[in-house]
């Protein structure tokens, strides 16, 4: 009976072994803007807000420059602040680790936009809760990719379970340099980035707002 | 090396002018409140008038301060959600109890004040002292726990907010008094007038005692944020040097602090009814701005 137990626990265990996550690959981006477009397509963003986006800069004097370029999404992150911050359990963390809002749940109090490292809530204007990108889990639930990953066209963007080691992303995570944005914040972001710029990635550096 | 941002998201600051006028008032309330408790507890018969001041004050900014949580919602009539799914973990919701609890408990205590019951008075002003401060400290655990905003995530904030809490009060206790004191001092006997007058001016120097305790949490805040993170240097030379200049060091630490401290103190100024008005409605002015910056500047920084 006993035995029985323990490999009844196991199996549940084994049962929620997976984690979403993301890798970002920036050699094989071009900046050309289509995952936003197929994520507003996807999930009807208003005009005005973006669940996804790519953030560009230019870098360097003339011969010698480049644009660089980073795609900004929730990060999904495995220590998320705005679920600790959240009144009313509006947002939580599902089993395979993507962070949800609960459109009928949400009262919009913008706690959680105002604690979040990243700034990726933004109020919907039209429905007037707090939204954000959610891997497209009505997709990934369905067993297809995220709008994004599906439209990337240099395939920069892999999604899959960080937790299965025969994965694509557990591969490439465990062969390859990554990074993430703000890792000394404790958040655990789970996108991961392959060549990321430093520059990109630090909000201040080319910030013109305090002159 | 030459960078510049090509393109970007950027949103709109998910806390406004709402949100500073919203912990103005419950740190208005939490120090006249307290202000009111010491002075019925303490005893002396020439301070029971500003402790019934303290108390018909509070619950009435109080009963304001959650008006201003609300309409700052997205969705002001899902407010309720706040006592159904309870998150214990949130600041927010360690408000949504407090701010029910300790007006209610401040109306009973004024209505025993005023009816002279001074035992019982006195028992629900001990509970309600602890209720005000954590009312308005939990505002500063909102703001503390605000990770990725520099300026807000410090352990100093709630400390922060509570000795502001208690300088704005005592101002607002003293400009209470004032109104007063113009009232009946043409009535009341001369002894009265002075002995009104003399609680004033000593009511001034507490007030100024509090200002300083106030300018040390802020000029600490600063000297640990000039030699922290990056983000932390940058939001300091934005209040410092800044576009927020003119409100941090003109109006919330010249006007708003220095100022009101000397003209309590200083001699001339601090032994005339005018000079210790003059700084209550300067600290009243300074408090706000200073709630003002707190909130805005907080969320100035560009985060992606």
């Amino acid at each position: 009976m006993a035995k029985e137990k323990a490999s009844g626990k196991q199996e549940k265990k084994e049962a929620v072994k997976v984690r979403y996550g993301m890798v970002i690959d920036l050699r094989r981006c071009i900046g050309c803007h289509s995952c936003s477009v197929a994520c507003k397509a996807e999930l009807e963003s208003p005009p005005g807000v973006y669940r996804s986006w790519v953030k560009i800069i230019e870098k360097g004097t003339y011969p010698h420059v480049r644009k660089f370029f980073l795609p900004s999404l929730c990060n999904n992150c495995e220590n998320p602040i705005c679920l600790t911050n959240c009144p009313v359990k509006a947002t939580w963390k599902r089993e395979d680790g993507i962070v949800v809002v609960d459109p009928h749940r949400c009262i919009g109090c913008k706690y959680c936009m105002a604690s979040c490292p990243y700034d990726v809530r933004s109020i919907n204007p039209l429905k007037r809760i707090v939204q954000k990108c959610e891997f497209c889990r009505h997709r990934v639930d369905a067993g297809i990719e995220p709008a994004c990953v599906e439209t990337c066209l240099g395939r920069a963007r892999i999604f899959g379970n960080l937790l299965d080691p025969k994965s694509e992303i557990a591969q490439l995570l465990a062969t390859t340099p990554t990074q993430v944005i703000k890792p000394d914040l404790g958040t655990f972001p789970q996108v991961f980035y392959i060549e990321a710029d430093l520059d990109a990635m630090n909000p201040m550096k080319g910030w013109k707002g305090n002159e | 090396m030459d960078i510049r941002i090509f393109y970007n998201i950027h949103y709109e600051m998910p806390l406004g002018i709402l949100i500073a006028i919203y912990f103005y008032l419950t740190g208005l309330s939490a120090g006249s409140f307290v202000i009111s408790v010491i002075s019925t507890i303490g005893g002396k018969t020439e301070y029971k008038p500003i402790g019934r001041m303290g108390a018909v004050l509070a619950p009435i900014l109080l009963l304001l301060a959650p008006l201003t949580l609300i309409i700052d919602l997205e969705q002001p009539p899902r407010f309720w959600h706040l006592f159904l799914y309870l998150n214990l973990q949130s600041p927010i919701t360690y408000g949504s109890f407090l701010l029910t609890t300790y007006p209610i408990n401040g109306l009973i205590y004024a209505w025993f004040l005023f009816k002279g019951n001074a035992r019982w008075a006195k028992i629900l002003g001990l509970i309600g002292i602890p209720l005000a401060l954590c009312t308005h400290g939990y505002t500063g655990f909102i703001l503390a726990l605000g990770k990725g905003r520099i300026l807000w995530s410090t352990a100093l904030m709630p400390t922060l907010f509570i000795v502001s809490a208690m300088v704005s009060g005592m101002a607002l206790v003293i400009l209470a008094a004032a109104i007063r004191y113009a009232y009946r001092s043409s009535q009341s006997p001369l002894a009265e007038q002075e002995r009104d007058r003399g609680l004033i001016l000593s009511l001034g120097k507490t007030m100024g005692a509090l200002i300083i305790a106030d300018l040390f949490l802020v000029g600490n805040d600063i000297l640990v944020l000039l030699t922290s993170t990056q983000e932390a240097l940058h939001v300091a030379h934005l209040i410092l040097f800044g576009k927020f200049q003119p409100y941090f060091v003109g109006m919330e630490i010249l006007l708003g602090g220095f100022l009101p401290m000397f003209l309590v103190f200083l001699p001339w100024t601090g032994r005339s009814l005018w000079g210790v008005v003059a700084a209550s409605i300067l600290v009243m002015v300074g408090v706000m701005v200073m709630r003002y910056v707190v909130v805005v500047a907080g969320q100035y920084l560009p985060l992606h």
